[in-house]
């Protein structure tokens, strides 16, 4: 503040006193606090401090009235995130692991769904004695030759599951499946993180590269590393993807439930107890997998079925053989006029002895109606007379055909244009009526009655009327004879043939002798001739 | 059951793995078998009534050339530093390789073991270069891995301090 003008300078400072008196006693609070504010204005520490105080209250006034912060923010904080990861990756890596791993995992196993890995192991087989195994197989059993080497690549189990913590090496948690002799899994884990440390240094690999999987013998050790943890799996057999996706969902639910215990780890497993769960489920869902018995059982079934094939066809001979046997002895047995006494039989054939009647089937015939096959026969046959009615009454017909042939040879003679019968005729007609009785004897046995033909004829001299009567007469003369030895004439058949149907002889003297006679035909019980005169 | 992580370092044939042999098993090899990568071995003590499992990283010796493997020691909950009173260098190149250490895990409970003291002919070091060993804030122990003698003592020491040291390592 200035004088004014027009005020003399001669008492300029006495003025300037009394103004400065004036001043304070007009304004002189107000004075103050100006000078107090500008000192705060200027104190830098201050001011920061105050802005602390408001800053979080601007920022959500800022954030409700639009998005203009986020926009004046968003080059600083890709700066910053970008300087956070250059100093430490691992830091962030660690936050975003839980999330980043299943997004990333999911896409990647939508687009491939393992196919390459089985396409991988299904040309590795196919080149190697297994795959042949497999194809001789698929070819045997009829089933696809994939879905064979399926069945075989799906033989796995998980035996050990190793919780490592991923800075010091140290076991968190270790679970085995039952039955399965563990020790040191202490010293395992630290190998498996001292190998890890190992494979990266020698080689390498670049940022965040771990050794992932190794074999030995049939055994693979599959291990995921996390940011603060590594999970480790023994596989014996050919494990399928589902293993490794398990391993990753397990070790990303690891990182997030227990992580503060895995940050704050200072050698003391105890709290890593509760994650034991967790690793069993990796154990258990690969378990009920293992198919080692079942294939021992595979093995064992297809030797069964050629097996039981052969032994049933080898059953079915013998049972066919032996059928055989007993039909062709049943039948033998129950052939009249045969009798089996010894009955044996080899690889060679059949031996059947026994005795057997002269009318009797021949026992090969009876085997042959019998559907035995063909088997060869030997054995010793002795004559007998069997009592079977059948045989009885073969053997009786055989007697009726003997006596009626000698009956039809005979003949009754006469003398030229006579029908007298002579005393050399009667004698003739007696031994005739006796052979009709024997024949009646007989016939009776066999349930029957014979019939006798009469056929009367003559020479050929003489008139045919004249011939025919003497015929007539010569066949009644015989008739009336035979009626009155005893002979019914209801059983004698009358044919007075005269010149037809002659009988035949070279001279001609003889010719006209045999024919002046009556001769016989026998119509036996069930025979069909009808009594004619043939002779 | 509380693990810890114990990693042995010096240079090549110091007695590393001898000392554990000794220790773990009660066994000595005169046979010297240079170790490649490193060994694992374990070994349960008794800090008060706490039980410890110590987890012993056998690392291989420096060969003056390559330095301490930083891998291996990560995350180590006790470091015992091995020399050799008959050689001179390994003394001597002790204290680069625990920079080398303390860079990678920070400063964790840590012995000296001055070792082959049964080998008093051969001996190198002066009383006071001991002393001075003994001075530069790691505690020292003298041990024989041949004859036993302050074996136990080393690692129980150690495995006292990492469990008062406890808490997050590094």
């Amino acid at each position: 503040m200035t004088a004014p003008r027009g005020l003399k300078p001669a008492n300029g400072s006495e003025r300037s006193s009394e103004l400065d008196a004036l001043r304070k006693l007009l304004i002189g609070p107000e004075q103050t606090r100006i000078e107090e504010l500008s000192d705060e204005l200027r104190s830098k520490d201050l001011s920061a401090e105050h802005i602390a105080d408001v800053l979080p209250e601007a920022i959500a006034l800022s954030g409700s009235s639009g998005d203009q912060l986020g926009r004046a923010l968003a080059p600083t904080i890709d700066t910053a995130l970008r300087e956070s990861i250059r100093r430490d990756p691992r830091e962030v890596a660690s936050a975003i692991f839980p999330v980043l791993g299943p997004a990333i995992r999911k896409a990647i196993a939508e687009a491939m769904s393992g196919l390459v890995r089985s396409i991988n192991s299904a040309v590795e087989q196919s080149l190697s004695i297994k795959g042949l195994k497999w194809r001789f197989e698929a070819w045997r059993s009829g089933v696809p030759y994939p879905q064979v080497v399926l069945k075989h690549a799906l033989v796995y189990r998980v035996e050990q599951v190793f919780l490592i913590h991923a800075e010091t090496g140290l076991l968190l948690e270790h679970v085995s499946a039952r039955d399965l002799v563990v020790q040191e899994a202490e010293l395992v884990s630290s190998m498996l993180s001292a190998i890890q440390d190992f494979v990266r240094d020698s080689f390498m690999p670049g940022e965040g590269a771990t050794l992932r999987t190794f074999s030995v013998g049939e055994h693979t050790v599959q291990v995921e590393a996390g940011p603060r943890a590594l999970l480790a799996v023994v596989i014996k057999g050919q494990a399928p993807d589902g293993v490794l996706t398990k391993q990753q969902d397990t070790l990303e639910t690891v990182h997030l439930e227990f992580a503060s215990q895995l940050a704050d780890f200072n050698g003391d497993s105890a709290p890593f107890l509760p994650a034991r769960p967790l690793l069993e489920d990796c154990l258990e869902t690969v378990l009920t997998t293992d198919q080692s018995a079942e294939k021992r059982r595979g093995a064992w079934l297809k030797w069964a079925i050629p097996l039981l094939l052969v032994i049933l066809v080898i059953a079915g001979f013998l049972i066919r053989s032996s059928m055989r046997w007993n039909r062709g002895l049943a039948a033998l047995r129950a052939e009249p006029g045969i009798v089996v006494v010894d009955a044996s039989r080899s690889l060679g054939g059949w031996s059947i002895s026994g005795l057997r009647d002269p009318l009797a089937r021949d026992p090969r015939a009876v085997l042959g109606s019998a559907d035995v096959g063909n088997p060869s026969l030997d054995g010793d046959w002795e004559g007998y007379l069997s009592l079977d009615p059948e045989m009885i009454r073969a053997r009786t017909t055989r007697s009726i055909d003997s006596l009626s042939r000698d009956l039809e040879r005979d003949r009754i003679l006469f003398a030229t244009a006579s029908a007298d019968l002579d005393p050399a005729a009667i004698a003739r007609l007696s031994s005739a009526a006796a052979t009709v009785r024997r024949l009646d004897d007989l016939a009776a046995t066999v349930g029957g009655t014979v019939r006798i033909g009469l056929t009367g004829r003559t020479d050929i001299s003489g008139a045919d009327g004249t011939n025919a009567a003497l015929a007539e007469k010569r066949v009644n003369a015989v008739s009336d004879a035979l009626a009155a030895m005893g002979i019914e004439r209801s059983r004698l058949i009358l044919h007075p043939a005269a010149r037809e149907k002659p009988l035949i002889a070279q001279d001609s003297t003889e010719r006209a002798r045999i024919n002046r006679s009556v001769s016989f035909n026998v119509a036996r019980p069930g025979a069909s001739s009808s009594p004619g005169g043939e002779r | 059951m509380i693990q810890k992580k114990i990693c042995m370092v010096g240079l090549f044939g110091v007695g590393k793995t001898c000392l554990v042999q000794q220790f773990v098993h009660s066994i000595f090899a005169a046979r010297y078998l240079s170790t490649v990568g490193v060994k694992i071995d374990r070994k349960d003590v008794k800090s008060g009534d706490q039980d410890i499992r110590l987890i012993l990283w056998d690392l291989e010796g420096r060969d003056g050339v390559r330095d301490v493997n930083g891998s291996y020691v990560r995350g180590a909950h006790g470091i015992i530093y091995v020399v050799d009173g008959t050689r001179r260098e390994t003394v001597d190149q002790i204290f680069d390789i625990r920079d080398n250490v303390l860079r990678e895990v920070g400063d964790v409970p840590s012995v000296i073991a001055l070792n082959k003291i049964d080998l008093v002919d051969e001996w190198k070091l002066r009383a006071d270069e001991e002393e001075d060993l003994g001075s530069k804030g790691v505690h020292l122990i003298r041990t024989s891995a041949k004859t036993g003698q302050g074996v136990e003592e080393a690692f129980q020491w150690l495995a006292d301090a990492a469990i008062i040291h406890g808490g997050k390592p590094a």
